[in-house]
């Protein structure tokens, strides 16, 4: 044993000093600058476009600069980036989720404030981006949010009227009795990975709560076991008692086995997303889009809202790392994604709802996509989005114990307000 | 770890003709430190001191942005108090006891073969594929095959007997699970074993049978012991396989999920580290399973060492 | 005897149909993911399991080409064969020095080379890759390769270990081991000696190197090897089955065909450690 240690501790000077030697010596003082960007997107076919204008528009812009994006798998992206800020070393520019994946890593990004004030007001969704004190750390590329959509033709044949959505939940439970009547499935759902779950509560919310609720929600002074948030865990669990779903829904991935069957027309409803994927683009390229329909999940109980708002907020951005050499250039980089033209491309092509609204959204065609567009002034909060990790992956194992029957809701809201009392402790 | 060495120390048989021609010849023994030298200098530089440094990170907040502070056991104490963790401890325990049907179900198949069951070349050559294809192949495959509405249930249906959402239940998702695990690399244990299979000597099963052995009989008594060195090391194969290298399934399959029934520590430390950011909490949970597995390590240690003649 | 011999040829027939359906089984996937790769994006979330009716090599083209997989095929090569034969050079000089050679320390080495193959590679994660950055080794082939022999050496010594220490001893009784001639001994018998044991390892390392995705993942970030270029094709929330399908039937080929042409070589070739018991 003693051998060991011996061998150990001087391994481990060993090491250290290597690192430290090498660390003093490399110093880069090359002329010609190569920003590395990662991201889980750059690699999609639907953003090649996009991509591909960003770098060009910038790499003119900037002569002697190389913009290049590395795309990592996103099941290792927050691994990945994890051990990169450890190490300080890495990407420049980097791609974060809107909410609390952004948040819980503002520590690793640059202040903005300063640096965005000329865009500020032409992009929406910083809130999204902010840290304790507003001060934004990403630039927000896309609006995301969540939104029913339905299938015009199987709302046809079981009696409904397809024009006439859903307002309050009473509505919405005839419409999936009718549904069910004529044994269709009322709604498509994946929760392998707590997914359905989490856009659940987050549609059921939106028009349930008033923003100081949302606020305190964020704050941790709203808790599980709150009134307003216990009836939706409760909804969760009826509606399958109702048979609103397949059965399956813990074994089937919400991305994309659950859109997929709604896209073969298996069920009549789906809560699908703004951008990215699983939105109006891509739902009228196998229904139609004379054939796709789309509204605000009502609340389960009475709305603060006298319309219903859809719930929305800043989906994904870039910020740029406190280690990157090339502070300036990163900030530059980060902004032009947000560029106008840059934009246009990002949303005709791949159909995600940018954040800049100066992009022309009046050419687009399809109905769903109209009423989308025409609700983003005024939307309603985006609950899962500001809660804290550690209780949104208690929530995708509770929402399938609940479904199972291995827990309670009460038993469920217990252990999340415990979860949600650590989480924000800190 | 010393202690477990002395048994196998008095076992050790004859020692080669070079420890007996000049066991202390320091010429031999400075080769010998070079010789080993380079593979001592990758595992302890690679290996061991990213261990101790993760050691120390166990004892503090870290979270990978601000500078570390010291918080004792609390990360651990932590733990011990995380249903997650116990539940993933229980998995593991649920996993490892399963481990003599890895082994036994391609040693059976292997002997069979070996034994030229009709078709066995062909066998021989297939059983290999599914440990080629990557995880998320075949998660993907199996997904589709084991949901509520995939073929594996219309199959059952039709033999008369109910659905099973085999996935999406508490009760049968980390037993699906395994089996896919065990389905996709029963394939590298079968060659090991086949390998092992081909050094038993004919003339010793011809004589068993001359004497009227059974088929069986032969296998337990002559066969199986013949090649017991080869199965030991087999089962550290699958075992530190079992341990380290079901992730890619468990992504794809089931998330961890329904609930905590299929997270295993490996599982969790990724969600811990990644997800969560928590590297300081993520190498308190990686001690702990390292520990767990030094303990597995001790008995094995004593079988390699014994098999090392060491 | 001739009656026994029928009855169990018998016994032998009957066990066989659960054994080809489990090669049915182990064939299957194959089957899928080149039957999906076939079909276009939409032709495969319509019907996924039937056979397809107008084949496409559009994914192929794609993964190749637009997804740069055929870029990262020559890394996968370069670092798998590299890594492999530094593998085995390393493993088979310690093997035969802790197998056939006395000297203090022997019983520690081995343990400590033992105690890290229990070491997740989750585990060490982060001190991991600041240890590759401080060496300089971050974003190089080599940089990989040397990762790779560190991550699969333990298991590699072991096994060689195990082997050296039950060769018979009369092989070198013969050879007068003296310092001055100890790299002509390893050379000249333990090398050719080892050849089944290091068969094994050729192949099971072979196989961790090439479909590794993490280790790959944080030390080559500039460049990508084949799995790296795969897993990346599963996107955030898309998976394209075709174009995943495709790309997977593009890097199992090449060990699918070595290992069919080969097969008979590997099963005789390997005759893991303890032949003798």
């Amino acid at each position: 044993m003693k051998t060991m240690n011996r061998v150990l501790r001087s391994g481990t000077i060993l090491a250290g000093a290597i690192t430290a030697t090498l660390g003093a010596m490399s110093i880069a003082a090359a002329e010609d600058v190569t920003l590395t960007v990662w991201d889980w997107k750059s690699g999609d076919p639907t953003t090649t476009a996009y991509y591909d204008k960003v770098k060009a528009d910038f790499e003119a812009a900037h002569p002697g600069t190389t913009v290049k994006f590395v795309m990592q798998p996103h099941d290792q992206y927050y691994t990945l980036l994890g051990t990169a800020i450890a190490a300080s070393k890495g990407p420049d520019v980097v791609l974060v989720h809107g909410g609390s994946q952004a948040k819980e890593r503002i520590a690793a990004l640059t202040n903005l404030s300063d640096k965005v004030a000329d865009i500020k007001a032409r992009v929406a969704g910083w809130d999204e981006f902010a840290g304790p004190d507003g001060s934004p750390y990403a630039v927000p590329i896309s609006i995301q949010g969540l939104a029913v959509y339905y299938n015009k033709e199987l709302y046809k044949k079981a009696g409904l009227d397809p024009e006439k959505t859903p307002k309050t939940w009473a509505e919405l439970k005839e419409v999936c009795e009718k549904l069910k009547a004529t044994e269709i499935t009322c709604f498509a759902l994946g929760n392998k990975e707590g997914y359905g779950a989490d856009f659940f509560y987050s549609s059921a919310a939106a028009n349930a709560l008033t923003p100081e609720q949302q606020a305190a929600w964020t704050a941790g002074d709203l808790k599980w076991s709150s009134p307003e948030i216990k009836a939706i865990v409760q909804a969760w669990v009826d509606t399958q008692k109702d048979g609103w779903y397949a059965e399956g829904a813990n074994s089937t991935a919400k991305f994309m086995d659950e859109y997929q069957s709604f896209e073969r027309s298996e069920n009549a409803n789906t809560i699908g997303l703004l951008s990215d994927v699983a939105h109006w683009k891509e739902f009228d390229e196998f229904l139609e889009p004379q054939n796709v329909g789309v509204y605000v999940m009502p609340p389960v109980t009475a709305s603060v809202n006298q319309t219903l708002k859809m719930p929305l907020a800043g989906g994904i951005g870039y910020g740029v790392t406190k280690f990157s050499p090339h502070q300036d250039l990163a900030i530059a980089l980060a902004k032009s994604f947000a560029d106008t033209p840059a934009m246009q491309i990002f949303f005709e092509a791949a159909g995600a709802v940018p954040s800049d609204t100066a992009v022309d959204t009046s050419k687009v065609e399809s109905p769903s996509a109209k009423v989308v567009l025409g609700s983003l002034s005024n939307g309603a909060g985006l609950l899962h989005n500001n809660t804290s990790t550690a209780e949104t992956e208690e929530w995708h194992r509770q929402s399938q114990m609940l479904f199972t029957g291995e827990t309670t809701v009460d038993k469920a809201v217990a252990r999340l307000d415990e979860v949600q009392a650590q989480a924000k402790k800190k | 770890m010393t202690e477990t060495l002395p048994a196998t120390a008095t076992k050790r048989r004859k020692a080669t003709a070079a420890a007996h021609a000049d066991p202390g010849s320091r010429s031999v023994e400075r080769f010998a430190y070079l010789f080993v030298l380079p593979a001592l200098a990758l595992v302890v530089v690679f290996r061991i001191v990213p261990l101790i440094w993760g050691l120390g990170y166990s004892f503090t907040d870290y979270d990978g942005m601000s500078a570390p502070r010291f918080v004792g056991l609390d990360n651990y104490i932590g733990i011990a108090h995380d249903p997650v963790f116990l539940d993933s401890l229980i998995n593991m325990l649920i996993l490892l006891a399963t481990l003599p049907i890895w082994i036994g179900l391609p040693l059976v198949l292997a002997i069979l073969i070996h034994q030229g069951v009709p078709g066995g070349k062909l066998y021989r050559a297939v059983y290999f594929f599914p440990a080629v294809l990557s995880s998320v192949i075949v998660g993907a495959i199996f997904n589709v095959l084991l949901r509520y509405d995939g073929s594996f249930n219309l199959f059952l249906k039709a033999l008369g007997f109910s659905a099973v959402d085999w996935l999406g239940n508490s009760s049968t998702a980390l037993a699906s699970l395994i089996a896919v695990q065990l389905w996709s690399t029963f394939g590298m244990s079968l060659l090991i074993f086949l390998a092992g299979l081909s050094t038993v000597p004919s003339d010793m099963l011809e004589a068993a049978k001359l004497d009227g052995a059974k088929l069986t009989q032969t296998w337990w008594y002559i066969v199986i012991p013949s090649i017991r060195p080869i199965i030991e090391f087999a089962a550290v194969v699958t075992t530190i396989g079992m341990l380290t290298s079901m992730f890619g399934l468990i992504y794809v399959l089931t998330a961890g999920g329904p609930g905590t029934s299929t997270i295993l520590p490996e599982f969790l430390i990724w969600l811990e580290q990644g997800k969560m950011n928590r590297p300081g909490y993520a190498s308190a949970i990686s001690m702990v399973l390292f520990l767990m597995m030094a303990g597995l390590a001790a008995i094995q240690i004593r079988i390699m060492s014994r098999n090392a003649d060491i | 005897m001739a009656e026994v011999k029928t009855r169990e040829k018998r016994i032998l027939w009957v066990i066989s149909v659960p054994m080809a359906l489990l090669a049915l089984s182990a064939v299957y996937p194959v089957f899928f993911a080149i039957n999906a790769a076939l079909k276009t994006r939409k032709g495969y979330v319509l019907d996924r399991f039937g056979l397809t009716t107008d084949p496409t090599f559009v994914n192929f083209s794609q993964a190749w080409n637009e997804s740069r997989l055929s870029e990262y095929f020559t890394n996968s090569v370069v670092v798998t064969v590299g890594a492999v034969l530094v593998l085995l050079v390393v493993a088979s000089m310690a093997g035969f020095a802790l197998a056939i050679l006395r000297f203090r320390g022997r019983k520690i080495i081995f343990i400590t080379i033992l105690v890290s193959l229990m070491i997740p590679v989750q585990v060490v994660l982060v001190p991991f890759y600041r240890t590759m950055i401080g060496l300089n080794l971050i974003d190089s082939r080599p940089g990989l390769i040397i990762a790779y022999t560190a991550f699969f050496l333990p298991f590699s010594v072991y096994l060689m270990t195990a082997f050296y220490a039950r060769l018979p001893r009369e092989l070198f009784e013969a050879a007068q081991i003296d310092g001055a001639n100890l790299l002509r001994v390893w050379w000249h018998i333990m090398l050719p000696m080892g050849k089944p044991a290091l068969v094994t390892l050729g192949i099971l390392n072979t196989l961790y190197c090439w479909n590794d995705v993490l280790i790959s993942l944080l030390v080559l970030q500039d460049q990508r090897t084949l799995m790296v270029g795969i897993a990346a094709l599963r996107g955030e929330y898309t998976t394209n089955v075709p174009l995943l399908a495709a790309g997977i039937c593009l890097a199992a080929a090449p060990i699918v065909i070595i290992y069919v042409i080969f097969q008979r070589q590997i099963v005789n070739g390997i005759a893991v450690g303890a032949v003798k018991g």
